[in-house]
């Protein structure tokens, strides 16, 4: 089953697009992580899910229900946490927790302590006291203890120091491994932050979905390639899956490779012969900004 | 704590890392046969990667014969056993002769090669 379905979802602000007929299914139990530029849709897209915001077209369904039509029944099963999210100022970590328990019959009251514990949350202190970090810290806290089915997480790690970063991660991570499955969209406009975490990674721009597949066969695709050797110069027609070729001397061929497999080597050796071609991995944030640049070069039309 | 440590490099799928990371440490000694593996859960948390590539990576490993599940006990590392044929011969004539390939490209003599594979070879062998 998907936990989250898109059928041709829209949305506009009056003449601008933020979502663009956008198609997406997020299987039951995955971590995914959407991840795209500053206004590329991503808190829309999270908040068209959740009916925070009305689409103008299309469809989106979450845990089998249609977005527009979510009761609170199942905002009992979702946890939504945002950057610069309101949270009732007034009160102390300890008062939150007591005010959110008798709103989730699935509160789990040691999971709360035990997370109130991780994050090293004082429970006296007024929440406006709190530092940023804290405060995302008691946001995510009171999301998880109600142990959601499904967790949209919109930007999470925005200014987090890394030990704090490091702290939520393992938050996130107290939640899967009962009976029930767990799935998680993050957006993030930097994924080193969740790069072991994604099962299936999206990049979206400009309201667009440009490329979803799993992390792992997109670490598989994409090499960095350099090519050293006399007088290398790139053919006249652009191979299949040569991205950003760059020519800094005579000598040096350089470009990403978005299509690498095992025979890349010594397709690459047999075009030029004599040369020498190394290949190098990239990190996924290596590989989103080549995507980015190349989103933004072409318009918009096409990516990888 | 876990008793292995991962070193994690980019660009590699996590998986593949962590289930190298795992042999290595059975072949350091660092693990030793007998021993318990960590749970799924705490692979998961301990090493902040998805639950479902720690489980994947237990899977494999016990697939493979490297780790064996004791239902009600648990998961242990397994006793070193004699690899398949196909296994063996997989090692011998594909990966080895990828790496000979390798050396030959960046312009390595046999004598080198041979002396590198000895003195892996001894650094695990010290160690047990």
């Amino acid at each position: 089953m998907n936990a989250i379905e898109c059928e041709k979802l829209s949305r506009s602000f009056g003449r601008v697009p933020a979502v663009r007929e956008l198609t997406l299914a997020v299987p039951e139990g995955s971590f995914f992580a959407l991840l795209g530029p500053n206004g590329a849709g991503k808190s829309t897209l999270l908040k068209l899910l959740l009916n925070l915001l009305h689409p103008t077209g299309g469809v989106s369904r979450v845990l089998g229900h249609e977005s527009t039509r979510l009761t609170a029944s199942e905002f009992r099963r979702i946890g939504y946490v945002a950057d610069g999210q309101d949270l009732p100022d007034w009160m102390t970590v300890a008062q939150l927790m007591e005010f959110c328990r008798p709103l989730y019959p699935t509160w789990d009251r040691a999971l709360a302590l035990r997370l109130q514990t991780m994050f090293d949350l004082p429970g006296d202190r007024p929440i406006k006291k709190l530092s940023r970090g804290m405060r995302m810290k008691a946001a995510l806290l009171s999301s998880l203890a109600f142990r959601p089915e499904l967790m949209v997480l919109d930007e999470p790690f925005g200014g987090l120091d890394p030990l704090v970063r490091d702290e939520f991660i393992q938050g996130l991570l107290e939640l899967p491994g009962d009976d029930r499955p767990r799935t998680f969209i993050v957006s993030s406009h930097d994924i080193d932050e969740v790069e072991r975490l994604a099962d299936d990674v999206g990049f979206l721009a400009g309201g667009r979905l440009l490329v979803h597949e799993s992390a792992d066969s997109m670490r598989g695709r994409f090499r960095t390639v350099e090519i050293v050797g006399s007088r290398v110069a790139a053919p006249a027609a652009r191979p299949a899956g040569w991205l950003e070729v760059r020519q800094p001397s005579e000598n040096v061929l350089q470009l990403v490779h978005g299509a690498f497999s095992p025979a890349t080597e010594s397709e690459l050796g047999g075009m030029f012969p004599g040369a020498t071609v190394s290949l190098q991995a990239m990190t996924l944030s290596e590989i989103f900004l080549v995507l980015a640049r190349q989103h933004r070069g072409d318009g918009g039309k096409e990516a990888a | 704590m876990l008793p292995f440590s991962v070193n994690f490099r980019p660009g590699e799928p996590v998986y593949e890392q962590v289930t190298y990371a795992v042999k290595r440490a059975i072949a350091t000694g660092q693990l030793a046969a007998g021993s318990r593996f960590p749970a799924v859960r705490t692979l998961s948390q301990e090493l902040r990667i998805n639950p479902n590539t720690a489980h994947k990576v237990v899977a494999s490993l016990t697939a493979e014969g490297v780790l064996l599940v004791h239902p009600g006990i648990g998961t242990i590392v397994a006793p070193p056993a004699a690899g398949s044929a196909a296994d063996r011969s997989a090692l011998l004539n594909g990966e080895l002769e990828r790496l000979v390939v390798e050396a030959r490209r960046l312009g390595l003599d046999e004598e080198r090669v041979v002396a590198a594979v000895r003195g892996h070879w001894r650094k695990f062998q010290r160690i047990q």
